[in-house]
């Protein structure tokens, strides 16, 4: 495939909201790992209490991907164009194909009863989180729908991931790898809609800062939650915290 | 419930679909192919084939709108991930019937003007009744809408299209090819998951068969209109055929499809085979899922 960004703007937007591109993008790393994760890899052994920690984790992570599951394919019906519309049909894929992952990672972990475990484990701050989202997919209001999913969402998933992933067992690290690569491409398409909605109708700027106003203590309280239970260095969280929140400020929305 | 849903897994569709009978295409069909000179070159072909081809566009953006919403409304996680795959399916339908239409000359700047001009208006009512469905979150009546009905419909469709368009255009018999492999798929889907709910929610069949009546309505006045604007054209496109077949050229043999020879047939008897072909399709496929086939009035 040759740089899609020495192609014009209009042609550019068409090429990387394709599902011809899509496809090229996933098959390079989904090709011969079914579930995320190559069939060959070994566990290695992990104390009960950092098993513990780790399904927690990933119920967690099931949650939020099932949040970005529901919000993708609710924001289809009301997306302002083809592209994006068939963009968002890409995420939802990968949400869902997210989703499976982790619930396979934790059937491999020995857990059975994935629904009743999700729930039982979930942060609070995060169910509260999703059912705001939800609430902009249901008001079919785009803007604030695209900036608490493809923004805020996913640029917290993709810090966390990527902390998570370089201290995590070789399987998970290798699933969360694979999340990590489909985050980046969701949170491009967010930052590039939302860039081009700034620039043309200013005044939805400070709507959306209202709604980052709302969301971060929600984002600030899961992401304190989760790193501690991978366990990242209390003195390691404030430098993960700037990476979500330089994904943020790309847009000029800083704390 | 559960072994079954397995099947309809992320990764047997990664394996099977992109990974599987779609790889090394582009846009549906081999790297390469294009539309034959035949319909290229003439007015009344190119005209009827974009004319077909935004029936498809606009079918496919209904099913669209309809698997993506269905997903909140959906009971489990393996029916959500299963729509999912479908909701993916036929954002890729959209995309590779739209760019037959950039192949067949329509630019991009008249995309949405052409689908207005060109899109069947029976066929719009068609999908508005169904995506009624989804916007109320009813899943059941959505499901069998989108999965039985319109999927049922688009299944035969193709297959006719496929018998019709064979030898003489590879390119749009390889697209079809594709999207009649995923349309099976979802109909599978279709009648294995809602089977079970009709017999726990047995008080939905009179309302889910109301609509199953008035999407058929719809699906015949599209197929009764579409055949009599397509008569000239195909009279032509046969006329062409046969002028080849008999100055020697290495023409494709003649297709037949559910009975109907295809090189010679009127519009009323294509309209009549694939109306006869769909209803009765219906009518298997309802039945396998308790649900009785309600016949509405002639269009």
């Amino acid at each position: 495939m040759s740089d899609p960004h020495d192609l014009p703007q209009e042609v550019f937007l068409d090429e990387v909201h394709s599902f011809e591109f899509w496809f090229q993008a996933v098959a390079g790393y989904l090709t011969e790992r079914p579930h995320g994760h190559d069939p060959n890899a070994e566990e290695v052994a992990i104390s009960p209490s950092r098993r513990e920690a780790l399904i927690t984790t990933l119920c967690n992570y099931a949650i939020g991907e099932t949040a970005a599951l529901e919000a993708s394919s609710g924001m289809i019906r009301f997306a302002p164009n083809r592209r994006a519309k068939i963009f968002l049909a890409t995420q939802v894929v990968d949400e869902a194909r997210h989703l499976e992952v982790l619930l396979h990672r934790l059937s491999e972990l020995g857990v059975t009863n994935h629904e009743e475990i999700v729930q039982s484990r979930a942060n609070r701050s995060l169910l509260a989180f999703r059912k705001r989202l939800l609430q902009f997919v249901d008001g079919h209001d785009w803007e604030a729908a695209l900036f608490a999913q493809n923004v805020i969402l996913e640029s917290m998933e993709f810090a966390v991931f990527q902390a998570h992933a370089e201290l995590a067992d070789p399987i998970t690290g290798e699933v969360l790898t694979g999340i990590i690569k489909d985050e980046r491409r969701h949170m491009g398409f967010g930052e590039n809609e939302l860039g081009r909605r700034l620039a043309d109708t200013p005044h939805i700027r400070a709507r959306l800062q209202a709604v980052k106003r709302e969301l971060d203590p929600l984002v600030l309280d899961t992401f304190e939650d989760t790193l501690e239970q991978v366990g990242v260095d209390r003195g390691d969280r404030p430098a993960l915290g700037r990476r979500y929140i330089a994904s943020v400020e790309r847009l000029g929305f800083g704390l | 419930m559960s072994d079954f849903l397995s099947a309809y897994s992320i990764q047997n569709w990664l394996e099977s679909c992109p990974q599987g009978y779609l790889a090394d295409t582009e846009y549906g069909h081999a790297p390469g192919q294009k539309e034959p000179e035949l319909v290229l070159d003439n007015p009344t072909l190119l005209r009827d084939t974009i004319r077909t081809t935004v029936q498809l566009v606009v079918g496919e953006r209904c099913a669209l709108a309809a698997s993506s919403g269905l997903i909140n409304a959906a009971p489990d996680h393996p029916s959500k991930t299963f729509l999912a795959t479908q909701t993916l399916d036929e954002a890729r339908h959209v995309e590779i019937f739209t760019q037959r239409l950039y192949d067949l000359g329509v630019k991009k700047s008249e995309l949405e003007n052409t689908i207005a001009e060109y899109a069947n208006p029976n066929l719009v009512k068609f999908a508005e009744v169904l995506l009624e469905k989804v916007d109320k979150g009813d899943f059941v009546a959505g499901v069998v809408g989108q999965n039985i009905v319109l999927e049922g419909m688009a299944f035969s469709v193709f297959e006719m299209l496929h018998a019709a368009v064979g030898g003489a255009n590879p390119k749009f018999a390889n697209t079809l090819s594709g999207t009649i492999a995923d349309e099976r798929r979802h109909v599978g889907f279709g009648e294995n998951r809602i089977g079970s709910l009709i017999k726990q929610h047995p008080e939905r069949k009179a309302d889910v068969e109301k609509m199953q009546k008035d999407m058929a309505y719809h699906m015949l006045a599209t197929f009764s209109s579409q055949f009599a604007q397509s008569g000239n054209a195909m009279s032509v496109g046969q006329r062409m055929s046969q002028a080849a077949a008999e100055s020697g050229a290495d023409a494709p043999a003649p297709a037949k499809w559910h009975g109907a020879d295809l090189a010679t047939a009127t519009p009323e008897e294509m309209e009549a085979v694939l109306s006869d072909t769909v209803l009765k399709e219906f009518k298997i496929r309802l039945g396998r899922i308790g649900i009785e086939y309600q016949t509405p009035t002639a269009p």
